[in-house]
């Protein structure tokens, strides 16, 4: 009765595994296809559904080098402002973070609950808003409406704050003592103390930039400034017939944040189960 | 060597008196302002103004083409109340949520349980199931767009194989909606499985010894112990995907366009749809604040929850 039990539990988690990564393998087995073999063996279920017979890098050949869809392009371009928007979130979150977690200043309390407060504030309402502010600052078709609106985390703040508040408060005296000013103490003792929390940081804020879609989809026109999202959005509606060239386009963006993700899923899933544990 | 000493008893002297929480010291003060400034300039800026911004401009006619603003008091409210498409994308959005939040809810909290026990392929299933949640949507759309179609889809294959019924779900204004929320809950379900994983791990082990001393079975055992000490855990599970379902967009951006014939079209849809291509941003962003008043009061009862689970 065990052993069934067993089974059967290895049973159902193999099959929720396949259907979790089938899209995806599929995905990348049709972009390795020539078109025409795509669907000559989807009638039916057999290996080849997912084995290409006549494997080819043409697809990735072609949206590679196409001169109407650089996908390079989008993706070089998309690298830089998730890029920059980590690199920024980073440093103006752990200093507020710091700020909040071992500075006393007046006003302290209502400033965080602000911050808070913000948490409420569906970015969808402010869409409007925002955007004429854009178009106001003259930042529209610029990645600085990419960028600069984004380099507010307040869910970063909140959890580099946990983390900082766990530093013990003798080795800022000792650092002062030492002669250290506030911000020497923050960049050579605080933050390296806080790698593993900066990491998950990062990894959410990267894979959230390089997911995001509406908002660039509404500040950027200029084609060839455009994120991969909506890049592959695009390109699916307009070349609707050429699937083998949208999944290639689809595998090559795809691909290195899965590999990322590999590396340093341990990270990010410790920020989701901080998310969870605040409530 | 003496600046030494003055410098450490400068730090001795100020040190105990550091231990008070009401004084505050001048440069630490000064310092502490500099840390939260570009962070709080930020705040202020992007989503404090912008949300006053929404509020003004909720009350006004205007439009981005002319642009003409008047101050026309609720009327935009007035005729959202009674726009058969902004109800309708609102229908949409709880549609979605209330099919989404038992379904995957269930299918979370059933991974979770699979992979609680650790023994040697854990991770590997954790990965697998996890890996959806990184793809991103508009990719993930754009395949399922594929895996729906009627001819060469991978899943007409399978139904087809299983003697079922085939059919384009995206292209039937009764089924589109299925075919949303059927990649949205395979895109969700392993972001919920690692909070509830999170929640499973807070429950103390010796409760279950307790109870299999007592003689009682494992589904018991789940009944009695896990599904009341995953309450708290449960309640932000199907709150977060209400909230999330209310701002459903970019997967139906990708996948349907918020088509057939509307079937499919969400409440931020309608905003953008108003808001940026009809160019009529005050009653896109009027649509918006009724969007917050619900995300809001769904924030209110989950606060209310919580505290209420903590005594």
């Amino acid at each position: 009765m065990n052993r069934f039990a067993s089974i059967a539990k290895y049973t159902v988690m193999t099959v929720l595994a396949v259907i979790s990564i089938i899209p995806i393998l599929w995905m990348i087995s049709g972009s390795l296809r020539p078109y025409e073999e795509l669907f000559k063996y989807s009638s039916s279920l057999n290996i080849h559904l997912f084995v290409p017979v006549q494997p080819t890098l043409a697809n990735f050949k072609e949206v590679i080098f196409s001169e109407g869809n650089p996908f390079l392009r989008y993706i070089a371009n998309t690298l830089f402002v998730a890029g920059s928007v980590t690199l920024l979130v980073l440093l103006v979150n752990s200093m507020s973070a710091f700020a909040f977690a071992k500075l006393r200043f007046r006003g302290k309390a209502i400033v965080f609950a602000l911050f808070m407060s913000a948490m409420i504030i569906p970015g969808e309402v402010t869409l409007v808003p925002n955007y004429l502010l854009m178009n106001y600052f003259g930042w529209l078709n610029s990645y600085k409406a990419l960028v600069i609106p984004s380099m507010l985390s307040v869910f970063g703040i909140f959890l580099l704050r946990q983390f900082f508040a766990e530093i013990p408060d003798e080795i800022l005296e000792a650092a002062k003592i030492d002669g250290a000013s506030m911000t020497r103490t923050f960049s050579s003792i605080v933050l390296p103390a806080a790698v593993p929390p900066m990491i998950t940081l990062a990894l959410m804020t990267f894979l959230g930039n390089w997911d995001s879609y509406l908002w660039p989809l509404i500040v950027i026109n200029d084609e060839k400034k455009q994120m991969i999202q909506v890049a592959i959005a695009a390109f699916s509606s307009v070349e609707g017939t050429d699937w083998s060239k949208i999944l290639a386009a689809s595998t090559i963006s795809t691909v290195p944040i899965l590999i990322l993700f590999l590396f340093l899923q341990r990270y990010y899933i410790q920020g989701i189960t901080m998310s969870g544990v605040k409530g | 060597m003496t600046s030494v000493t003055a410098a450490a008893e400068s730090a001795s002297k100020t040190a105990p008196s550091s231990k008070k929480p009401r004084r505050f010291l001048r440069g630490e003060e000064i310092t502490a302002w500099w840390f939260v400034l570009p962070s709080f300039a930020l705040l202020l800026i992007f989503v404090f103004y912008p949300m006053l911004q929404a509020f003004v401009i909720s009350f006004q006619n205007y439009n981005l083409v002319g642009s003409t603003r008047s101050f026309i008091g609720l009327d935009n409210y007035k005729s959202l109340v009674t726009d058969r498409d902004f109800l309708a994308s609102l229908r949409h959005s709880f549609h979605f949520a209330i099919v989404v939040i038992p379904i995957q809810t269930a299918i979370s909290l059933g991974l979770a349980l699979l992979i609680q026990k650790k023994f040697k392929l854990t991770g590997l299933f954790r990965t697998l199931y996890f890996i959806p949640v990184v793809i991103s949507t508009a990719v993930a759309a754009t395949v399922f767009k594929l895996i729906y179609n009627k001819e060469f889809g991978i899943l007409n294959n399978v139904l087809k194989t299983l003697h079922l019924p085939t059919t384009n779900f995206l292209s039937n204004p009764d089924t589109a909606m299925n075919g949303v929320i059927m990649l949205g809950i395979w895109k969700g379900v392993g972001f919920f499985m690692i909070i509830f994983l999170a929640g499973l791990n807070n429950i103390p082990q010796d409760l279950y010894e307790a109870a299999r001393v007592d003689g009682a079975t494992k589904i018991q055992q789940f009944f009695r112990i896990t599904l009341p000490l995953l309450n708290r855990t449960t309640a932000f599970v199907v709150i977060m995907t209400t909230i999330d379902a209310i701002k459903l967009s970019g997967l139906v951006f990708v996948l349907t366009s918020g088509g057939p014939n509307g079937a499919t079209e969400t409440a931020v849809y309608y905003i953008y749809k108003m808001a940026f291509q009809q160019m009529q941003m005050g009653y896109g962003t009027a649509a918006a604040f009724i969007l917050f008043a619900i995300v809001l009061a769904i924030s209110l009862v989950q606060m209310r929850l919580f505290r209420n689970a903590e005594h």
